[in-house]
């Protein structure tokens, strides 16, 4: 029945996990709920920066000395998610020399390491970089795997007892005698895992204290609460690379701009990106200028990108946030900081605390304090232990080569499974002989597949977002339907066919702004072989309705049943073509290196938008 | 009469200063330790040769002195991705994304061919062509070890796929990728890197891979006594002995060794016969020709002079074919500059390239623009032709065909070289014959020998060999013919080896045709 919790936090996002996580740790009994799957906000859909703090080490050094801190807690507690890539702020001759140097001052007022670098040891280091690039600094900038993250920072959660419940959204937020007392949860029927509680039933969770983590959506919560929070969501593209450029963080050094970062991400580059204030985090407009924006300027710094092939695009939303009255004009100007706001205190409205702004990097910093806050609120007395405790997958490192010979994988098969797993890798790996790859391009195994899919159930875009499985070349293309056999050893035919429309749709979506040379000829590919092979452009199967088999049989004066067929398709199967206009958009997806799911809002919008079949 | 059949200059790159470059020792240090890395490149190109341009730049490969030490900033300027764009650097028109190689992202120089993947559309072709893969359960065929492996690697990985070592280097991949992935340039590197950081250097198949790969070195020994070598080969046991101690296959027989090379007969001779300053060409005769089937040789030479050619003769090593195929790539470079140097001078001269052997001509047309950056080696690749290709090309060899009659009639079972096929020569000899009179070529096929160069030879792959050539024995045995022909050195041992019968080169047949 309704549970009576110590925390509801509400938003499964870097925040979110970090605060139950931080919760659980502490003896608190806590709740997560979120409303897609993990990292279905703006986590899934950021640049995969481990700021240094180089980037704000100019116009924020509170920001950058907390980015460097925090830099160094997640090497850490988190070396399976994270690269150490290093990164460089690199300078061309147009750039200001004035700036260079104050950012450079910035960077030593911070305590952030830095190093000077000539133009030629730049590119001794990077190759590719162009030629004219001047100098660079050298920092300690990183690459961050935002799920892995998160889905650490959950497991940790349970492993303490906490309760993490996905697909599962906040519909109201209870208020009782002035105070709020808990909040009232949905559970939607789609795929994903649902342990505790039946599909599309409400529930009420009560709780001593909620926690609003919801990021950009921070201000729909607080309006269920009756309070006002001022997000100011700003949209920032970024676009995916096929192959690696550079293997360092490359930042160009000016002030500020669009286009002026590339984050090396698993077997891709990422590159961003744009800063633009949006009404709805839900629904804005994803702009073909924006993608074409990244590559042209980018390309000044890494000429290579202009000729490389480009996977796909995606677009997230920053939950800016400024107290009221500050007014700032342009969104670039908002600080990066995070802000804890006390309702208690702020509205009178005790029991419940928004925590908005931050970034990824300084997720556990701000599940700090926020924790230390709520055991305020709820007199329990306990330390933060955050910073040291290990999350699951990074207690120690992983043993690549020993991996190699003990489970028979191919060497970079293994290195990347090593990679992904971290500690986890052993026990994953051993469960499954053979252990073919499944998907080709990521080098991901059928017992990471399996893995993933006892973690996330039947939700294919979880198990993508876990393994990276229909994450490269092919994007999906030569890889969904056989992820899809994978479930299908457990889940009955119509789930599974679902599943796999699903993924293989939020895989076409990011691919849509990246339709030109190499990967349009990959999309045509993919198209075809799914439309020949598996009929999935009209597969009767799809329908709801019986196949008239006997009618291919007794020949065309049978008349044609395919056609009624199709008229009352409202099935329970997503009747849909892995590439139809009418139904590709349905899914609001989009995040190449790592993205959340399934948005159903967006389906009518995206299918009207891309011009229907 | 032209410097390129100098007596001084042959012997010095073909004579007793041979021992320098073989295998004396697994970690033997280099004469050329100053790991000249602009190679052999001359002081002052030569005539006809382009100067500077990317070519000038230092060499991109492993230098000869072995590895730069990590960590050690390299001396020479990192070569870059592009040009400079103009200095408001916005106008993205000045950025030529083609200005750029791969570049020597990985540590001690090694090649990036990262890039290479995004041409991969994952389709398969290349798979369902390896004649490796589809004998080999074990081995993961082209799509893996290109550009799949390639596109995991990350700057700090320094492992490669020991499975590499398995890829015959027969090329098929890259004539069956529809969207022109570097696929043997992707293995070749691979494996270059695998044997050179991760192959136990004291190996028996470490050393038995370097034997095999420097036949050359052996075959000019060898054929100083080429009776007794003969014979030595032909001692029964002997072979086995070779098998237990080196992993050298015992079934097959060693090649006989001619008993003057072609080279001492084109001394013999007084070299060329013709002069024509306006119709040069330079006969790269590789190692085969030169000590195995002088024949070969000796017709191509006939047949050029009988279309009034200038025939040189320039000093050589191999071509490097063998050596890419085991990962042996220092040597190969080693080799490939000496062949640069006199190519180049050469071509400076006036002439084009022609070699007899497919995969000689491959090798210098393709793979060493591709892996080595040496001065001239892009004049080298674009003035190279096939023999039967270039007189296709520059001479009406269809009039001249037409009408003439073999005196005795023959029948051959002709097997295209898979090297051949990568040049789209697979049907040349097949077409060039259709219209003379006695002579019956039927293609048997588009299968590979199952040779691929030294593969065969390896005791662990014989049988993979010869089931890779069944289709080939088979095909021979129902063709009427009973004469084998192919342009490949190695195919033709492997058809004599499946079937007995005696092969032939398509030049030799020319010569009989045109009564050079
Ligand atoms: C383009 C871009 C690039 C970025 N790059 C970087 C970077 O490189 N490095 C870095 O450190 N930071 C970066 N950031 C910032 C960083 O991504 C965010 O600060 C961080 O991910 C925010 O996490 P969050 O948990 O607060 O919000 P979110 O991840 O948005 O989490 C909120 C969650 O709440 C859920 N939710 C909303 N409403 C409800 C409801 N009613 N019921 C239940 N759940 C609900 C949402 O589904 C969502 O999952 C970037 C941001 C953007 C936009
Ligand atoms: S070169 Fe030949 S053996 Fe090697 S992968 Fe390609 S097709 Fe297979
Ligand atoms: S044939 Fe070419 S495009 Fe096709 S899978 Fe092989 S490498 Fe990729």
């Amino acid at each position: 029945m309704d549970q009576q919790v110590d925390v509801v936090v509400v938003g499964g996002g870097s925040t979110g996990c970090g605060v139950v996580r931080d919760l659980a740790r502490r003896g608190l009994d806590a709740v997560l709920v979120e409303k897609g799957n993990l990292t279905h906000g703006t986590t899934g859909r950021m640049h995969g920066l481990l700021h240094s703090g180089g980037r704000y080490a100019v116009s924020d050094r509170k920001s950058a000395r907390e980015c460097i801190e925090e830099n160094m807690v997640l090497r850490d507690i988190a070396g399976h998610c994270v690269e150490e890539t290093g990164g460089l702020f690199v300078k061309r001759p147009e750039d200001s020399e004035e700036y260079f140097q104050e950012k450079l001052e910035g960077c030593r007022a911070c305590d952030i390491p830095v190093e000077v670098i000539d133009g030629e040891e730049a590119r001794r280091r990077e190759p590719y970089l162009a030629r004219d690039v001047e100098k660079a600094i050298a920092l300690p900038d990183g690459a961050v795997d935002p799920f892995r993250l998160c889905v650490a920072n959950a497991a940790d959660a349970r492993e303490h007892g906490a309760r993490i419940e996905t697909h599962a959204p906040v519909t109201d937020v209870l208020v009782e005698d002035g105070a709020v007392v808990g909040v009232e949860v949905e559970h939607e029927t789609g795929p994903g895992k649902r342990v505790h509680r039946e599909p599309g039933t409400t529930e009420e969770i009560r709780a001593r204290h909620v926690v609003n983590a919801t990021g950009a959506w921070a201000g729909n919560v607080g309006e269920m609460a009756g309070v006002d929070v001022e997000v100011r969501p700003s949209k920032g593209v970024m676009t995916v690379m096929n192959t690696r450029q550079v293997d360092t963080v490359i930042n160009r050094c000016r002030p500020k701009g669009d286009a002026d970062i590339i984050v090396p991400h698993e077997t891709a580059c990422i590159l961003g990106t744009t800063d633009e204030e949006v009404d709805d985090p839900e629904d804005y407009p994803e702009e073909d200028w924006e993608v074409d924006l990244m590559i042209e300027t980018l390309s000044e710094l890494v000429p290579a990108l202009k000729d490389a092939r480009t996977l796909r695009s995606f677009w997230g939303v920053r939950p800016l946030y400024e107290p009221p009255g500050t007014g700032t004009e342009d969104p670039t100007d908002i600080t990066r900081d995070y802000f804890l706001l006390d309702h208690g205190e702020r509205d009178d409205l005790p029991g419940m605390t928004t925590i908005v702004g931050g970034k990824l990097t300084t997720y556990r910093m701000m599940a700090e304090s926020i924790s230390d806050h709520v055991c305020e609120a709820l007199d329990h007395e306990a330390t933060c232990d955050t910073a040291e405790a290990p999350l699951p997958g990074s207690e120690n490192p992983a043993r690549m080569d020993e991996l190699m010979n003990e489970f028979g994988l191919r060497s970079p098969v293994a290195r990347r499974s090593g990679q992904r797993l971290g500690s986890r890798a052993d026990d994953v790996l051993d469960e499954w002989d053979p252990n073919p790859v499944v998907c080709e391009c990521e080098g991901v195994t059928r017992a990471e597949i399996q893995d993933a899919i006892g973690e996330a159930g039947s939700d294919l875009n979880a198990v993508r977002l876990r393994t990276r499985a229909s994450m490269g070349n092919c994007q999906g293309g030569f890889c969904s339907h056989r992820i899809a056999a994978e479930l299908a050893r457990e889940y009955p035919e119509p789930v599974v066919r679902d599943a796999e429309d699903e993924l293989y749709q939020e895989r076409w979506k990011g691919q849509r702004h990246a339709l030109w040379g190499r990967q349009l000829s990959q999309a045509m590919l993919n198209h075809l072989l799914h439309a020949t092979t598996m009929n999935r452009d009209g597969d009767p199967a799809t329908l709801d309705a019986e196949v008239d088999f006997g009618a291919f049989d007794a020949g065309s004066e049978a008349g044609s049943a395919g056609s009624d067929a199709a008229g009352d398709s409202d099935a329970g199967t997503a009747a849909t073509d892995g590439g139809c206009a009418a139904d590709d958009a349905a899914i609001d997806g989009g995040r190449a290196a790592d993205d959340a799911a399934i948005d159903g809002d967006r389906e009518a919008d995206d299918a009207a938008a891309d011009g229907g079949a | 009469m032209t410097r390129h059949t100098d007596d001084g200059e042959t012997e010095e790159a073909n004579g007793p200063d041979e021992k320098r470059e073989g295998v004396d020792g697994p970690d033997e240090k280099r004469e050329d330790a100053d790991g000249s890395t602009t190679g052999a490149a001359p002081s002052s190109p030569a005539p006809g040769v382009p100067e500077a341009g990317r070519d000038e730049q230092p060499s991109i490969f492993v230098p000869d002195d072995g590895e730069v030490p990590e960590g050690t900033p390299s001396e020479r300027p990192a070569t870059d991705g592009g040009v400079e764009s103009a200095a408001g650097g916005s106008d993205s028109a000045d950025l030529d994304p083609d200005a750029y190689d791969p570049v020597d992202v990985f540590p001690g120089g090694d090649l990036d061919l990262r890039e290479g993947a995004d041409s991969c559309y994952k389709c398969t072709s290349c798979d369902t062509s390896c004649p490796v893969a589809e004998v080999d359960d074990e081995f993961p065929g082209p799509k893996f070890q290109g550009p799949e492996q390639w596109r995991l690697k990350r700057k700090d990985d320094h492992d490669i796929d020991e499975s590499i070592t398995s890829c015959s280097n027969c090329m098929r991949c890259d004539d069956a990728c529809p969207s022109s992935v570097p696929l043997s340039q992707m293995h070749n590197e691979a494996r270059g890197q695998f044997v050179e950081s991760q192959m136990e250097k004291l190996s028996r198949e470490y050393i038995r891979n370097r034997i095999l790969s420097n036949y050359r070195f052996f075959a000019s020994i060898a054929s100083k006594v080429p009776r007794l070598a003969n014979a030595a080969t032909k001692i029964p046991g002997a072979m086995k002995v070779g098998e237990k101690l080196l992993g050298i296959a015992g079934d097959r027989e060693f090649p006989d060794f001619a008993t003057q090379t072609f080279r001492e007969w084109w001394k013999a001779r007084g070299g060329a016969q013709v002069e024509n300053p306006d119709k040069r060409v330079a006969y790269f005769h590789g190692c085969y020709s030169n000590y195995n089937t002088p024949e070969v040789g000796k017709a191509m030479v006939r047949v050029y002079e009988h279309f009034g050619y200038e025939v040189m003769v320039p000093p050589q090593k191999c071509s490097g074919t063998p050596m890419f195929a085991n990962g042996m790539l220092k040597d190969a470079r080693r080799h490939a500059e000496t062949n640069v140097e006199n190519l180049v001078e050469a071509i400076g001269e006036g002439a084009d390239v022609i070699a007899s052997c497919t995969s000689c001509s491959l090798s210098l047309r393709q793979e060493y623009p591709e892996l080595f950056d040496i001065h001239g080696i892009e004049d080298v690749s674009e003035h190279t032709y096939e023999a039967l290709e270039y007189l296709r090309i520059n001479e009406d060899l269809e009039a001249e065909l037409a009408g003439t009659e073999l005196a005795d009639e023959q029948s051959f079972a002709y097997h295209a070289p898979c090297h051949a096929r990568n040049q789209g020569l697979d049907r040349q000899a097949v077409e060039t014959f259709r219209d003379v009179d006695g002579v019956e070529l039927e293609d048997v096929g588009d299968s590979c020998s199952g040779i691929s160069g030294t593969y065969g030879w390896k005791e662990e792959k014989y049988e993979k060999s010869m089931e890779i050539g069944a289709e080939m024995f088979e095909h021979m045995e129902d063709a009427e013919g009973d004469v084998g022909m192919t342009e490949c050195p190695t195919c033709a041992m492997q058809m004599e080896h499946g079937t007995g019968y005696e092969v032939e080169h398509p030049l030799q047949l020319l010569e009989d045709a045109v009564g050079a």
